[in-house]
């Protein structure tokens, strides 16, 4: 098995040689590492990328929160045969195009800002329920034999089983989701531009096809999600300690 | 050797099981009762054995209460009514424990849902004491995917054994376990069965060696000929063969000859 630290250096190499390719063979339209770090550090030090940068991540977070009581709510009820349907609904709603409903959800909504936090929760809560229900689903069915066999009743084994039991898997998820949110969040800001955000900034530079901002926003938005990545699976093994084990046997 | 039968404790009654047109169990009848030694604690150990495929999972699920049979019943207890599921003590063939919580944890779970109302400091004793019999202090708090598959069995079996059950339902507790550690298994179904004059442990496998050499009373499942679903075709009292609570009885002769023998009738 080859070492933690020997993989990082594989990956910093092969880093290290595509860019010094990059930028000696380009040269076209696309443009060369050396412009886009200079570009990063212009548009870093200029006060309004954090206003954008707060404004994107602020709403990005209060998506996921309430995206995740909503799809925890649809998942668990979906336990009661009677919410079957609705969960089963909510995820087939991943097919639907947010693009076709953005002139509802404008009817819909009073500002910018409700206008984008719908259009986000509409577009990450089916891929969250997906999600949680295949936790449910694979979960072993000798789980609840044992919780009869230890005396406990049908709430208690929901708490033991589906809700405590499975909390790591939760935390797992909305890690995975994350991804979608943060990517989805720059389709978001480009369709309601009013209040800015990384995503308004990343459309301006794509029309006056300022390709060196262009690329360094782009790269500023991929470190940005691959440090939350980072923290929040570091945070899952703080939390949830036995994760960790059961990573290292697989 | 001095004992006596007292009370019947559990009952199957004419049991079968039936899928469509398929019968998988046909007229079980069996029972199991109060084994009394003077001077001593002794429970029972009974088994059930039975060549793979023939149904010995379905009985078990039946004797535990997840299952309905189709026809007849299972009985347990002084009043001797119809098993309900959780009543029963299950110790599945996989070990299944909640992940996660430490295995001090899981063992707390089960007292909990133990119908005496145990302290806290009662319950923290109880674990220490049962932890130190059965060799599983150090282990305590690590959480089950840390153990071996012979330490998780031993914490399966004390988590139902820490419960209010005297029953415990056993899926082949010697599969897959290497000959040190089936002793082992050995030694802990012993205590166990120890514990209490009422403790009951019901082996179901189709190990015939090791289930012989713990069982006081053995029933064999087999089918018979030009006859659908299986039963019980013969019951062994190991007591009376003078087999019963022998620590070496591996070793003699009859013994390993009423093994052989019994290859042939499952």
């Amino acid at each position: 098995m080859v070492s933690k630290s020997k993989i990082m250096l594989l990956v910093f190499i092969q880093i290290i040689v595509v860019l010094s390719l990059w930028q000696w063979l380009g040269g076209g339209l696309i443009p060369s590492p050396g412009k886009i770090g200079v570009r990063i550090f212009e548009i870093i030090k200029s006060g309004d990328f954090w206003d954008n940068f707060f404004m994107s991540l602020s709403l990005t977070l209060k998506g996921m929160v309430i995206a995740l009581v909503i799809a925890l709510a649809i998942s668990y009820l979906s336990l009661i045969p009677f919410f079957r349907p609705l969960a089963k609904f909510v995820i087939k709603c991943r097919y639907l195009t947010l693009t076709g409903l953005i002139f509802l959800f404008t009817l819909l909504t009073s500002d910018g800002s409700q206008l984008k936090l719908s259009l986000l929760l509409f577009g990450i809560i089916p891929f969250f329920v997906t999600s949680f229900l295949s936790v449910i689903d694979s979960i072993d069915k000798q789980e609840f034999e044992l919780c009869s066999t230890l005396g406990m009743n049908k709430w208690r084994t929901l708490w033991e089983v589906i809700i405590v039991g499975r909390l790591d898997q939760v935390f797992e998820v909305m890690r995975q989701n994350f991804a979608i949110a943060w990517m989805m969040i720059t389709m978001v800001e480009g369709l309601s531009m009013s209040e800015g955000g990384l995503g308004t900034m990343l459309i301006k530079s794509n029309k006056y096809i300022d390709l060196s901002t262009v690329f360094a926003i782009l790269l500023i938005i991929f470190l940005i999600g691959v440090f939350f990545d980072y923290i929040l699976g570091a945070l899952r093994f703080w939390l949830f300690p036995y994760t960790k084990i059961q990573l290292r046997d697989k | 050797m001095t004992y006596q039968k007292h009370d019947e404790i559990l009952r199957a009654e004419k049991v079968g099981l039936t899928y469509g047109d398929k019968v998988i169990l046909r007229d079980i009848n069996f029972s199991i009762h109060n084994i009394v030694r003077p001077d001593l604690c002794q429970g029972q150990v009974v088994s059930l054995i039975g060549r793979s495929g023939i149904g010995k999972t379905q009985l078990f699920k039946i004797l535990s209460g997840m299952n309905k049979p189709t026809t007849g019943a299972v009985l347990i207890g002084a009043d001797m009514h119809e098993v309900k599921e959780g009543e029963v003590g299950v110790v599945s063939q996989n070990y299944i424990l909640f992940n996660h919580r430490s295995i001090r944890r899981n063992l707390e779970i089960a007292l909990a849902h133990n119908d005496k109302n145990y302290t806290e400091a009662d319950k923290k004793s109880i674990i220490k004491d049962y932890a130190d019999k059965f060799n599983l202090s150090e282990h305590l708090d690590k959480y089950p995917l840390q153990l071996s598959g012979g330490q998780r069995q031993r914490v399966s079996i004390l988590q139902q054994a820490l419960t209010s059950n005297k029953f415990i339902l056993l899926d082949e507790p010697f599969s897959g376990l290497d000959a040190l550690v089936i002793d082992k298994v050995v030694d802990l179904l012993l205590k166990i069965s120890t514990l209490d004059e009422l403790s009951t442990l019901i082996i179901i496998s189709h190990d015939i060696e090791n289930s012989l050499a713990i069982s006081d009373t053995v029933f064999i499942m087999a089918n018979q000929p030009n006859k659908q679903g299986a039963t019980i075709t013969e019951k062994l009292d190991l007591i009376e063969l003078g087999m019963a609570w022998n620590p070496e009885i591996k070793k003699e002769h009859k013994f390993q000859e009423m093994v052989a023998q019994m290859k042939y009738k499952i």
